[in-house]
């Protein structure tokens, strides 16, 4: 307290000689206009003595100003510091106030922050055309169909007996040859203007045409030599092949033209027919070229449902005939000669129309080659090829679809390396896009052996393997390839098809899959179990279809020669229609026709049979699909009661009535 | 008395300062599209927001603040960062904010003095 009341009386004091000092300037600058030099410095040191007197006479310790000052400034501080005392001393005891309180700091390491913003990822297509660059093409013609030959055609053109030989006739208008006029058929040379011949014939206001016209009307006979010419030029045998093949179609036909629409005398077929619901309509071969041939492959063409094309396998018993053979049928007219024949090196293991080009045909070969055949040119030998290189396949290939629409399709093909490619149908020479099937846990690749896509699916996708197992996968996307596995059978999967009937509930998740344990079974995408499973048959099972208009009916085919049908709202223990074949040949693909009346058996004597399917049988009435809801979910708690029996059975008896 | 005045007083709080960053973030570019031409104001701004009142907690302690908005057009970002401080007085902050045209990555990292 008495420093404080000290304090003030200090401050006091310095007010005071604050004020004494301004009095005295005052007086001093007053002054000062009357005497300036010598009272200047006299009143500096009379302040200064004075307030020293002043000071001394209160007692305040006179050091030099700073330490008054410094006293004096302290003041203010103390009020701020919880401590007056400390706040008084040096600044050195300030920074031992801050040493004290600094603790022993530990400093680690930490990761802070991550931030990860993932790329979106956009699927492109690409859509390429190349021409190739194998044949020098000096004088190409606007009018020519293909530039693309190959040079190894000729060795397959030798081993036929039929073939069209490249040849040109001494027509004015086409360009020189070097060599002479053949008389032997079979010795082919392949020029590079040959497509210009195929043009320049057809087109029948070309000179060189009515050159050759006017050359066979001028002369009334014509020596052998003259008709051997012509029968041998290329105009010929175009005109020659599109001639005989309506002719032929017209001879088969037996239209009665006595019919007698009174109907009297003759029995209506349609009640017999009702009661049959199997029955042989037709049956296809060709003594030439499907004899002995096991069938690998159908397809139906979807501009054209009347075609049908059949690929086969090789003839062991005729080494020299190419090994792959692959017939285009028509089932709408009578005759027994294919449409259209085709061939090449390896036994074709699958074949497909190009969905949205009625002239190509695509086949999957042994070799892994991927083949496409025009049918507007006279060729039998593919137009295209693909590279038998790493790039593209190297195992046998059992699949080829077409899949996409009209503007973005892809050929899609896999083989048994489980190596999934997509190719352009204008470019065969390298694939677009390449995959491997492997399923993540296993490290080896998927063998596949069927390939199936869901209705109105371009992505997703199932196949069956060779290990037993069935895979779904999709082609895009960031998780492209193998997704799911389903442990299906204990043999090789033999064929594979998804639910294909339209109707107002949606089945397209349902699958089916036949193999070599003598089974059939029903899956669906969405459950890792079957869904049922068919173990009527005594033999291998080789292929199963959907019918594509009935949701609950499908057929399958088996190595004794037996074509099932089955309608799973009928009866889910036994087929609903059964029919073993005339000689029991082993059958190795079994499809439906796009109308849904009829179903093509393929055996492996090289014989296409059609059957009938009984009206009653193949029309699905307008509650079928929601009897075939009623039917799965049957299936399911059947599936369900076994598994409990299961348990139960298994159990000891003491336990058992605890569960039930 | 001194530990409980250095676990509250000097330690870096994060819910604390996480309030802060959404407050300022949500406050400059809630609502808004990205706008090439305002992006550059917008940084700024929530940065000095931040830093101003996270200053106004009258804590000691340096801080550091970073904002990083960006375009959605599809492309990935990655950051990381790493510190070596003391564990028990130093501490950050990340909020990441996003809507339909743009992300933005607000980081305040505070180090007691």
């Amino acid at each position: 307290m008495d420093r404080r009341a000290e304090l003030e009386r200090k401050k006091q004091k310095l007010a005071m000689i604050r004020e004494e000092k301004e009095r005295r300037r005052r007086e001093k600058e007053a002054k000062e206009h009357e005497e300036i030099v010598t009272r200047i410095t006299k009143p500096d040191k009379d302040l200064r003595a004075e307030t020293e007197e002043l000071l001394s006479s209160l007692g305040i310790p006179l050091g030099n100003d700073g330490s008054l000052i410094r006293s004096l400034n302290a003041t203010p501080e103390t009020s701020l510091s919880p401590i007056p005392d400390q706040s008084l001393t040096s600044t050195q005891s300030g920074t031992g106030l801050l040493k004290s309180s600094r603790r022993q700091v530990k400093l680690s390491v930490v990761s802070v922050h991550q931030a990860n913003i993932p790329p979106k990822e956009s699927v492109t297509y690409n859509k390429q055309t190349q021409t190739a660059t194998s044949t020098i093409d000096k004088e190409a013609h606007p009018l020519d169909y293909y530039v693309l030959t190959y040079g190894d055609v000729p060795v397959e053109e030798e081993g036929e007996g039929c073939s069209l030989p490249s040849n040109d006739s001494e027509s004015p208008a086409l360009y020189p040859r070097h060599h002479g006029p053949h008389k032997v058929a079979g010795l082919p040379k392949i020029e590079m203007v040959r497509p210009a011949h195929v043009a320049e014939g057809d087109n029948p206001l070309t000179p060189g045409h009515a050159d050759l016209q006017k050359k066979v009307t001028g002369t009334q006979d014509l020596s052998e030599e003259e008709k051997q010419q012509i029968m041998m030029s290329e105009e010929f045998h175009s005109f020659f092949d599109k001639a005989s093949r309506i002719v032929e179609r017209a001879l088969y036909e037996d239209i009665d033209i006595c019919v007698d629409y009174t109907g009297i005398g003759e029995e209506q077929e349609g009640d017999d027919k009702s009661g049959i619901r199997l029955s042989v309509n037709r049956c296809f071969v060709d003594d030439r070229w499907s004899k002995n041939r096991t069938i690998t492959s159908f397809d139906w063409s979807a501009q054209f449902p009347e075609l049908l094309v059949a690929s086969y396998n090789n003839n062991e018993d005729v080494p020299h005939d190419p090994d792959g053979v692959c017939l285009i049928w028509n089932l709408k007219f009578k005759k027994t000669t294919p449409e259209h024949i085709f061939h090449c090196q390896s036994p074709v293991m699958a074949a497909c129309f190009a969905k949205f080009h009625p002239n190509l045909i695509l086949g999957g070969t042994y070799s892994g080659q991927v083949v496409l055949w025009d049918n507007r040119s006279n060729k039998r030998t593919p137009v295209q090829r693909s590279p038998l290189s790493a790039s593209a396949h190297t195992h046998p290939v059992y699949c080829v679809h077409v899949v996409g629409t009209q503007n973005a399709h892809n050929l899609v093909s896999i083989s048994t390396d489980g190596k999934f490619c997509s190719w352009s149908l204008d470019m065969l020479s390298t694939p677009q896009d390449t995959m491997e099937l492997t399923h993540q846990k296993q490290s080896r690749a998927v063998a596949v052996t069927s390939l199936s896509f869901p209705y109105g699916e371009f992505n997703n996708f199932v196949v069956g393997s060779e290990e037993g197992s069935v895979y779904t996968a999709c082609r895009h996307g960031s998780k492209a390839g193998v997704m799911e596995m389903f442990e299906a059978h204990q043999g090789p999967v033999t064929g594979i098809d998804t639910h294909r009937a339209q109707g107002h509930i949606d089945f397209s998740h349902l699958f089916l899959t036949s193999s070599i344990d003598w089974t059939v079974k029903l899956w669906s995408l969405k459950e890792s179990k079957p869904v049922y499973s068919f173990e009527d048959n005594g033999d291998y099972v080789y292929d199963v279809s959907w019918s594509p208009i009935h949701p609950a009916l499908f057929a399958c085919v088996d190595g004794m020669g037996r074509l099932d049908l089955w309608n799973l709202n009928n009866d889910t223990e036994l087929p609903t229609a059964s029919v073993v074949l005339d000689g029991s040949p082993a059958l190795n693909r079994v499809m439906w026709a796009p109308a849904g009346h009829q179903v093509v058996v393929g055996d492996d004597a090289g014989k296409i049979w059609i059957y009938d399917v009984g009206e009653q049988l193949a029309t699905p009435k307008s509650d079928e699909w929601t009897m075939f809801m009623h039917t799965l979910q049957e299936l399911k708690n059947n599936q369900v009661d076994q598994d409990l029996d299961a348990l139960t059975s298994l159990s000891s008896s003491g336990f058992s009535s605890g569960i039930r | 008395m001194e530990d409980l005045q250095t676990t509250e007083e000097t330690m870096f709080v994060v819910d604390e300062v996480s309030n802060i960053i959404k407050e300022a973030v949500e406050g400059t570019i809630g609502g808004n599209a990205y706008q090439h031409s305002k992006v550059n104001q917008w940084t700024n701004t929530i940065v000095e927001q931040i830093l101003g009142h996270v200053t106004k907690l009258n804590k000691p302690f340096k801080y550091i603040v970073t904002c990083v908005i960006m375009q959605k057009n599809g492309a990935g970002l990655h950051t990381a960062s790493s510190c070596y401080w003391d564990n028990t007085t130093d501490g950050s902050c990340t909020v990441r904010w996003e809507n339909k045209t743009m992300y933005c990555i607000v980081s305040v990292f505070g180090l007691a003095i």
